[in-house]
C-alpha cells in the first residue's frame, strides 16, 4: 500500500473496529473512519502497537483552538486582586493567529496555600506566562490555571523595563537594578524552551 | 485601513530604509507594485474590469440607464458612484462595517470625475433637455493590500474604457419624441477616457514621498496627499489625509512626484487596454 | 411564456443543454490571500466568490457564543452590477437575508461543529453575476472555500437546482428557465452518503413529478460532486507530484 494517499473531505478511510481509530482530521460514524478535510492519509501504529491510528494531514499547520489541558502561552494583560487577564498566544509549540482571551483566577494560580495568593506578587501585565487550560470558562474567556512548578510566569518585564533573572520559585531580580521582585516563576522545561525555538 | 500591527521596530526599520531609498519590497519611490488589469469580465454590465494591484483586488462593473436630465445641467450625462466592500476582503467589513471607507473612496472619485473634461459628458446626453445616460459606476473591493484609492481609480477609468452605450434612435412621434434602446449588442458606442482622472496617493513616509504604499507602509506614513491625474497631468482633485500635516513645499513637491507617475500611469494603462483589445483575448478573471 | 420554447421538439433548452446536462463549472481554490480560505466558481454565468475566515474568537457580543460547538457565520450578498437590472444594494435585502439564513443551516449540517466550542467561522459568499441557481453556486463555492481553508467536514456538500418543462425533469436551471418555468428545486445533497441538506422548492408541481425531479437533481449534484472532487484530487495530486504521493482514487 502506498505510504501516502490523498484523501477529501467525506471519503470512507476504513472500518472503525478495535484495530484501528480515527486520528486527527477523520471522524467516525457508523462504524467507519471517514475523512474530514482535505490532505494526506496516514497510518500510524498507536504508543502500544495495539491499535493504528488513521489520520489525514493537511500538509499546512491546522488552525488550533484552546481546549481543556493544553498548555499555553499567554501575556499577562490586566491584574486585579481576584484574578488576572491575559491574552492567548499560542497553544502548545503552535502560535494562534489571532489571540484568545484567557484568565486566570486567585485560586487556580498555585497548588498550596491558596488562600495566601496576592495577585499583584505573582503577575504583572506584561509577563509572558505558561499556563494550563482548566476550562473553557464563561462565554467571555478561558479560564487558565498555574497551579503546577513548571507554570507561572517564563518572561517577567522589571520596572526598569528589562527581562528578569528568577532566583526563587516566587521572586525574580533585574539584572540592572539588582531589584527583586515577587512572581510565581515557572520552572521552564528545558524541551519547551527548544520546542519553541524551533517554532 | 485593515489592520496591520507594527511594531516600533519595524516601523524604524521601514523608515530607516527609506532613508537609504529602499523600500521593503526593493522598489525606489515612484514605482508601482506588479499590477494586473482586465476588462469585459461580468457579461450582465456594459463595462467592467478587474484590477489586481499586488493583492489589492478590485471588480468594476458599470450600467448604464436612460433618465431625465439633471435641470441644472440640461446637456450632460451624469455619473455615479456605489462602493461595495466586500466581507471577502476582511470580516470586518460586514454587515454595514465597510461604509466608512467606501463614502471616502466614492467621495473622492466623485471629486476627480466633477471635471467637465474628465469624460466626455456631453456625448451622454441622449435628448438635450430631457434624457440622458446615468453611468452606476459600481465598484467591489474584494482584497486590501494597500493603496485602494490608485487602484479603484485605475478599475474605474478601464471599466470606463470597456464601457459600450447601446445606440439610442429616436423617432418623431405624435406628442412627442420616441426613444429605442438598442438590443444588438454589436450596436453601440465607446466612451472617451483620455481625460480620464487616475487617482495618485503619494505618502510622506520620513522625509520622502512615496507612492503605491503597501499596507504596512501605510502604517508608517503619518500623512499622504491624493490627487486626481490626468494623461496631461492635469489635477483634477486634491485631498490630504492622515493625522501628520505637511508644509507647503513638501505639498507641491508631493504634487510633482504625483503628476510625473500620474502621467505615466495613464499613458501605461491606455497602452495595455489597447493591447488587450487588439488580442481579443476571452478573460480569465479569477480562474488563472 | 408566448413564442418561447424552453424545451425544443427535438429536446433541446434555450442555451443548447440537455434537459439532464450541466452548465460549465470552472472554478479555483486560493484565490486570495488574506482569507483563510477562498474559492471563486463559476456555473455557465453564475459567477461567484467565496471566503472563509477562521475559527476565530467571537466577534462582537460575546453572548452569541456557543458553548458546545462552532458558531457559524454567513453573509451573502451579491453585486450591485451582478443582475441584469442594477441592484441598489448588495445585502440586507429579504432576498439576501434568507440566503444567508441558507447558507448557514446548510453548512452547520455539515461541518464538524462540536471541534470548535465557543468560536466562531465566517463564510462569506459575494456573487459577481448572477444567471439563476445563486444558491447551488454559492453553496458549492462555499465547500471548496472550507476545503481550502481545512475546515474539518463530513464531506462536500453539493447543491443543484432542477424543474420540470414539457413532462421532462431538468437541471441546473437558468435564469430565465427559473424565472419563467413553473416550479423549481433546490437541493443541497451529501454526495457519498446521499442525504438531503437542503431543499426548498419553489411554485407548484404535482406530487407525481415531484420524484423524478429529485431525482434528476440528485444526479446533478453527483455530477457536480464528481468533477469538483476531481479536480481537487489532481490539484493536490499535482501539488505534490514531486514527494511522489500516489493518488487512492
Amino acid at each position: 500500500m502506498a505510504t501516502s494517499r490523498i484523501c477529501v473531505p467525506g471519503q470512507r478511510l476504513n472500518r472503525a473496529d478495535d484495530k484501528h481509530i480515527g486520528g486527527k482530521g477523520t471522524y467516525s460514524r457508523n462504524g467507519f473512519i471517514y475523512s474530514s478535510v482535505l490532505g494526506y492519509w496516514e497510518e500510524r501504529p498507536t504508543n502500544d502497537n495495539t491499535e493504528i491510528l488513521i489520520s489525514v494531514h493537511t500538509g499546512e499547520t491546522q488552525t488550533v483552538i484552546p481546549s481543556i489541558d493544553d498548555i499555553v502561552t499567554a501575556r499577562v494583560t490586566n491584574v486585579n486582586p481576584r484574578f488576572c487577564k491575559c491574552e492567548i498566544l499560542s497553544v502548545g509549540t503552535t502560535p494562534l493567529c489571532d489571540v484568545y482571551r484567557g484568565l486566570v483566577r486567585k485560586e487556580d494560580v498555585r497548588a498550596t496555600e491558596k488562600d495566601r495568593v496576592e495577585m499583584y506578587r505573582c503577575f504583572r501585565p506584561g509577563d509572558i506566562i505558561i499556563a494550563r487550560v482548566l476550562s473553557l470558562g464563561d462565554a467571555q474567556s478561558y479560564i487558565l490555571g498555574t497551579a503546577e512548578n513548571e507554570l507561572g510566569v517564563a518572561i517577567g518585564m522589571s520596572e526598569a523595563g528589562v527581562s528578569m533573572v528568577p532566583v526563587s520559585w516566587c521572586k525574580m531580580q533585574c539584572p540592572k537594578t539588582l531589584n527583586e521582585e515577587f512572581r510565581k516563576v515557572a520552572k521552564v522545561r528545558p524541551e519547551y524552551i527548544q520546542t519553541v525555538h524551533q517554532g | 485601513m485593515t489592520d496591520v500591527d507594527l511594531s516600533e521596530a519595524e516601523k524604524t526599520f521601514i523608515l530607516h530604509s527609506m532613508q537609504d531609498n529602499f523600500r521593503e519590497d526593493g522598489r525606489g519611490c515612484e514605482d508601482f507594485r506588479h499590477m494586473e488589469v482586465e476588462t469585459g469580465l461580468i457579461s450582465n454590465t456594459n463595462g467592467s474590469a478587474r484590477v489586481r494591484l499586488a493583492s489589492t483586488d478590485i471588480l468594476v462593473g458599470v450600467k448604464v440607464q436612460l433618465v431625465p436630465v439633471d435641470p441644472n445641467k440640461p446637456n450632460v450625462g451624469r455619473i455615479e458612484f456605489f462602493l461595495d466592500c466586500s466581507a471577502n476582503a476582511t470580516p470586518a467589513f460586514e454587515g454595514r462595517g465597510g461604509e466608512g471607507l467606501a463614502s471616502e473612496i466614492t467621495a473622492m472619485l466623485t471629486r476627480a470625475y466633477s471635471c467637465p473634461s474628465a469624460i466626455d459628458y456631453p456625448s451622454l446626453c441622449v435628448l438635450p433637455g430631457q434624457q440622458c445616460w446615468l453611468l452606476y459606476i459600481d465598484v467591489l473591493l474584494l482584497e486590501c493590500g494597500g493603496n485602494l484609492f490608485d487602484a479603484v481609480s485605475i478599475a474605474v477609468k478601464s471599466a470606463l474604457f470597456n464601457l459600450r452605450i447601446p445606440n439610442v434612435t429616436m423617432t418623431k412621434d405624435e406628442g412627442g419624441i420616441e426613444l429605442d434602446v438598442s438590443d444588438d449588442p454589436f450596436d453601440f458606442k465607446r466612451l472617451d477616457v483620455a481625460g480620464a482622472p487616475i487617482i495618485v496617493t503619494v505618502n510622506k513616509i520620513g522625509h520622502f514621498h512615496v507612492v503605491d504604499a503597501s499596507e504596512k507602509e501605510e502604517v508608517c506614513s503619518l500623512a499622504r496627499l491624493m490627487l486626481g491625474i490626468t494623461e496631461k497631468g492635469t489635477v483634477t482633485a486634491m485631498k490630504k489625509e492622515g493625522s501628520g500635516s505637511l508644509d507647503t513645499d513638501s505639498i507641491s513637491e508631493m504634487i510633482e512626484s504625483a503628476k510625473k507617475v500620474g502621467v505615466e500611469l495613464n499613458k501605461c494603462l491606455l497602452n495595455i487596454l489597447m493591447t488587450e483589445e487588439g488580442q481579443e483575448v476571452k478573460p480569465v478573471g479569477f480562474l488563472r | 411564456m408566448a413564442g418561447m420554447e424552453l424545451l425544443s421538439d427535438q429536446g433541446f433548452r434555450t442555451d443548447g443543454r440537455k434537459p439532464n446536462e450541466l452548465r460549465r463549472i470552472r472554478f479555483k481554490k486560493g484565490v486570495f490571500k488574506q482569507a483563510d480560505g477562498s474559492a471563486y466558481l463559476e456555473q455557465g454565468n453564475t459567477k461567484v466568490l467565496a471566503a472563509v475566515y477562521g475559527p476565530h474568537e467571537i466577534r462582537g457580543g460575546k453572548g452569541k457564543a456557543l458553548h458546545d460547538q462552532l458558531l457559524i457565520n454567513c453573509q451573502y450578498s451579491m453585486a450591485t452590477f451582478s443582475t441584469q437590472d442594477r441592484k441598489r444594494r448588495p445585502r440586507g435585502d429579504r432576498k439576501s437575508l434568507e440566503m444567508t439564513a441558507h447558507l448557514k443551516q446548510t453548512f452547520n449540517a455539515v461541518i464538524l461543529t462540536e471541534l470548535y466550542p465557543k468560536v466562531q467561522l465566517d463564510i462569506y459568499v459575494e456573487v459577481l453575476q448572477s444567471d439563476g441557481g445563486n444558491y447551488c453556486a454559492s453553496v458549492n463555492a462555499a465547500t471548496l472555500a472550507l476545503i481550502d481553508a481545512g475546515i474539518p467536514m463530513k464531506d462536500y456538500v453539493i447543491a443543484c437546482s432542477g424543474s420540470y418543462i414539457r413532462d421532462t425533469p431538468v437541471v441546473d436551471i437558468n435564469n430565465l428557465e427559473e424565472s419563467s418555468a413553473g416550479a423549481e428545486i433546490i437541493m443541497a445533497i451529501l454526495p457519498r452518503c446521499e442525504q438531503i441538506v437542503f431543499i426548498e422548492m419553489n411554485s407548484r408541481l404535482h406530487e407525481d413529478h415531484l420524484s423524478p425531479v429529485m431525482d434528476q437533481v440528485m444526479t446533478g449534484c453527483k455530477d457536480i460532486f464528481n468533477i469538483l472532487n476531481q479536480q481537487v484530487r489532481d490539484e493536490l495530486c499535482k501539488k505534490s507530484a514531486q514527494d511522489r504521493i500516489v493518488d487512492s482514487g
